[in-house]
């Protein structure tokens, strides 16, 4: 027999978050709940003497199964958002009303039944269930192989993709953009001018002339570059002073 | 803590494990074979000998067998001349399936795209077309869906059915996802198959824990005999046998557990549909007479409503609503659903005759709709210069076909009149066997709804061959459409179309064979 | 307490799960009440399996994980295909199938 007060709380920590399905706006949300849900459930079959499946139930469901619905929502975006609008009119209705009868119809027909509950329960410990596989049901393990196979492979085709381009080497990366103009080396600092945060200034090359793409892109949209004419006028007229501008 | 190992007699499990088996090895060519030209070579090969060393195995386990069949494995599988009987006709349809699948183009395009996870229209498609990628695994995929179909017709335990529907259902799902051209519809089609396919097996899932509840057991024959046993629980029985009945309604596709059927018929590749529409059918309704006849027949009285709604249902509302489709894809898949609607016919008042009319039914109409499929990936429609594109499934488009390939248009028309049943063809003794069968249990009301609603089905198809022989080629239309030829496209189309005309015509030997097979090792029923 | 009423509590579950394929657009979601559904039927297994004090329902229950999560590789698998070609996942958005 069971402990009726676990029985509410399982009861209690499988309903409540179940209904997140129904109600809960974000699949992140939904998801996290069913977690709980599914720790319920274990509880639960460790509560009827089942506690192998229980612990498989937690690896399976709430490790590996629910934590890849996890990733998936994570891949495809986690703000997706429903989209609310009904296509066919009254179709949330006919849904809910459909479920709810349902539902109603399942627990009034089991609320009617009764039927005697053995008193000598065999526990599922490992060591049991083991023999019942692969004895008994043994064939059916074998065939849950050629399963496993298929969603394997069926995974990969629907979302592996091969390497279509050739990779490529840094050598080959460089090659091409040289082939395009860009420059081999670093491009020339900015800035000669010692009396000044030389930024804004071009560089000059051996022969005196201004190198202009010394000076970053970013300043000359900003309009912010100098072109030393102001320098130029300061050496020629000494009563103006730097800072005056 | 002893462990006794189980008795299995794995004999009459060679075909399956050949087929199980080759699909297996076909992995493994996946990853041995680099070359995507060989390996195609090498999987269609494997797949193909894999499924006639089967379908011999399983010819010869029928000739050799004596007496009614073996039990494989105590509750669990027995084949038996009913399962075997399916099996056959799941591998020829898997043979079958198999050519189309392996069909090209003259330009040398498979019905596939060449690689399933890049998204359609990108770059990367056209790189991956470019290079010759091919998704061949397709043929091992295929195989463990032929695997899984004969399991289930074979199966005689509610779980192992639960697994076997699984085996074959998934490599399906994936099937249907992995169309060459009108990705967006394959991936929808794909995504609204799996979601509700998988919502049936939970309700086959769901109704088999409930008979284990008020039974003590999921093998059918402990099912059968529970029922007679157990007492005040009739509504749990009930439930649970009509939640497991509806999932598997839900493969047969009958109303109204249809919604998937037209999405996955047209967004399918067409090879994937002629195949899934045929070999789902077949192994769906073997699995039901073996639930049906071996667990819950003692509950006929009880469950003659559910048939007779869902059978009146699916031929009303496959038939009405075929009348208005504009493309034939969707036109042939509403067509399917009235024909569940006529298969479940023949379960009405469960008569021993169903037993070896369903097996002709549904050869009859999985060979005519592999035939059909086969020539709707013949027709292509062509742009203006000259390239071809995908399948010319609209309707007007088909005007005049007569004139461009009498060869196709004359196979189609055959398929068309078989599937209304019309006499000399297939579908006439198919359908007349069926609604015999009706009949000898006392179902005439049910056999006249449907007498009618095959004489309203033969408008559709009549209207078809009207349009391909009677009506010209619309102007400035004459070279919209081209004939494609793919060797192993028309032999489909030529077997399929001899043999509709044979089994119309000399059904005889077939019918004797199947009266034989009209015999359940375990049955509840004679 | 009867352990039935653990049944009681799986046709809740399941109807839950039940509403939410036939209510939610989001595929993942409706993935989801899918699972439940599953999860309901493995907890009435279980249920059933303590009533008659055998262990067989619990091996099914055991199976039932197995396959559930084989589904749920290829499911998943299809609606990330779905997602990288349309860049979203909701059961209705472009309707190209129309009946």
């Amino acid at each position: 027999m069971v402990n009726p007060v676990l029985f509410w709380i399982i009861a209690a920590i499988t309903v409540i978050p179940a209904l997140s399905l129904l109600f809960a706006r974000k699949a992140v949300h939904v998801a996290m709940s069913i977690v709980l849900v599914m720790v319920g459930l274990a509880t639960a079959y460790v509560t009827l003497g089942a506690p192998f499946l229980g612990m498989v139930q937690i690896v399976v469901y709430t490790g590996a199964v629910m934590m890849l619905f996890l990733f998936v929502l994570m891949l495809v975006g986690v703000d997706q958002r429903e989209d609310l609008k009904e296509t066919i009119v009254g179709q949330r209705w006919i849904g809910l009303f459909t479920a709810a009868g349902l539902g109603a119809f399942l627990v009034s027909i089991v609320g009617r039944v009764t039927i005697a509950v053995s008193d000598a329960p065999v526990e599922g410990e490992p060591d049991v269930v083991a023999v019942l596989l692969f004895d008994k049901y043994v064939l059916v393990i074998e065939v849950l192989g050629f399963l496993l196979i298929t969603a394997a492979v069926g995974a990969l085709v629907l979302t592996h993709t091969p390497r279509l381009r050739p990779r490529r080497t840094q050598l080959e990366v460089q090659r091409d953009r040289v082939r395009v103009g860009a420059d081999p080396v670093n491009k020339p600092m900015p800035g000669v001018y010692a009396r000044h945060n030389a930024l804004d200034v071009p560089a000059l090359d051996p022969e005196g002339q201004p190198i202009d793409h010394s000076v970053s892109r970013v300043l000359k949209i900003r309009n912010q570059t100098q072109d030393g004419a102001e320098f130029r006028a300061q050496l020629e007229d000494p009563s103006r002073k730097e800072g005056d501008r | 803590m002893s462990f006794v190992t189980p008795e299995i007699a794995w004999a009459p499990l060679a075909p399956l494990i050949i087929v199980l088996g080759a699909a297996a090895a076909g992995i493994l060519v996946e990853s041995f074979v680099r070359a995507p030209e060989r390996r195609r070579v090498a999987q269609l090969t494997l797949a193909l000998a894999a499924l006639l060393a089967a379908f011999g195995t399983a010819v010869v386990q029928w000739a050799m067998l004596d007496g009614a069949g073996t039990v494989v494995l105590a509750d669990m599988v027995t084949i038996d001349r009913q399962a075997l009987a399916w099996q056959v006709l799941i591998l020829v349809f898997g043979v079958l399936g198999t050519l189309l699948f392996a069909s090209r183009t003259r330009a040398g395009e498979e019905a596939f795209t060449p690689l399933g996870s890049v998204a359609p229209g990108s770059t990367e498609e056209t790189l991956a077309r470019r290079k010759g990628f091919q998704v061949t695994e397709v043929f091992p995929l295929a195989l463990f869906a032929v695997g899984g179909m004969m399991l289930f017709t074979a199966v005689t335990d509610l779980i192992f059915l639960f697994v076997a529907l699984e085996v074959f259902s998934l490599p399906l799902y994936i099937l249907v996802a992995l169309a060459r051209r009108r990705r967006f519809l394959s991936h929808e089609g794909a995504l609204k198959y799996f979601l509700l396919g998988a919502f049936s097996s939970a309700i086959l899932l769901f109704g088999a824990a409930f008979l284990y509840g008020a039974t003590g057991t999921t093998a059918y024959s402990g099912i059968a005999a529970g029922l007679t046993s157990a007492t005040g629980l009739d509504p749990l029985i009930l439930a649970g046998a009509v939640m497991v009945i509806v999932g598997l309604m839900f493969k047969i596709g009958a109303v109204p557990f249809h919604s998937w059927t037209p999405d996955a018929y047209q967004g399918a590749p067409t090879p994937v549909t002629a195949f899934m529409g045929a070999a789902t059918k077949a192994a769906a309704t073997a699995a039901l007479i073996r639930v049906v006849y071996e667990a819950l027949y003692a509950l006929e009285w009880e469950l003659s409503l559910l048939f007779w709604i869902v059978a009146i249902a699916s031929m009303l509302l496959g038939t009405v609503v075929a009348l208005v489709q504009t493309d034939l894809k969707r036109m042939l898949a509403y067509s399917s659903i009235a024909h569940a609607g006529f298969i479940l016919v023949a379960f009405a008042g469960f008569p021993d005759g169903a037993l070896s009319a369903l097996p002709f039914y549904l050869a009859s109409y999985g060979l005519a709709t592999m035939g059909a499929f086969a020539v709707i990936s013949q027709v292509r429609e062509k742009a203006e210069d000259g390239t071809v594109l995908g399948e010319a499934t609209r309707l007007g488009q088909w005007a005049g076909l007569g004139k461009r390939s009498p060869l196709l248009a004359g196979a189609m028309a055959l398929f068309l009149l078989s599937f209304a049943g019309i006499p000399l063809t297939a579908g006439f003794v198919g359908k007349f066997v069926a609604f015999a069968a009706a009949i000898s249990s006392g179902a005439w009301p049910l056999v006249l709804i449907a007498v009618i609603a095959s004489a309203a089905a033969a408008f559709f198809y009549v209207r078809l061959i009207v349009l391909m022989f009677l009506t010209d080629v619309p102007e400035g239309q004459e070279d919209a459409i081209e004939i494609e030829f793919s060797p192993y496209a028309r032999t489909v189309v030529i077997l399929t179309a001899v043999a509709v005309v044979l089994l119309g015509i000399v059904p005889g030997p077939v019918l004797s064979v199947f009266e034989n097979a009209g015999v359940l090792l375990l049955g509840a029923a004679g | 307490m009867d352990p039935i009423n653990f049944v009681i509590l799986a046709s809740v579950l399941f109807a839950i799960g039940a509403a939410a394929v036939l209510l939610r657009r989001n595929a993942i979601i409706a993935f989801m009440g899918v699972e439940l559904m599953l999860n309901a039927a493995n907890l009435a297994l279980v249920a059933f399996s303590r009533i008659h004090g055998e262990i067989d329902g619990q091996i099914m229950a055991f199976f039932v994980l197995v396959v559930a999560a084989a589904e749920v590789v290829v499911g998943l698998a299809i609606i990330i295909a779905v997602f990288r070609a349309r860049q979203t996942i909701s059961l209705d958005e472009p309707a190209e199938l129309k009946g």
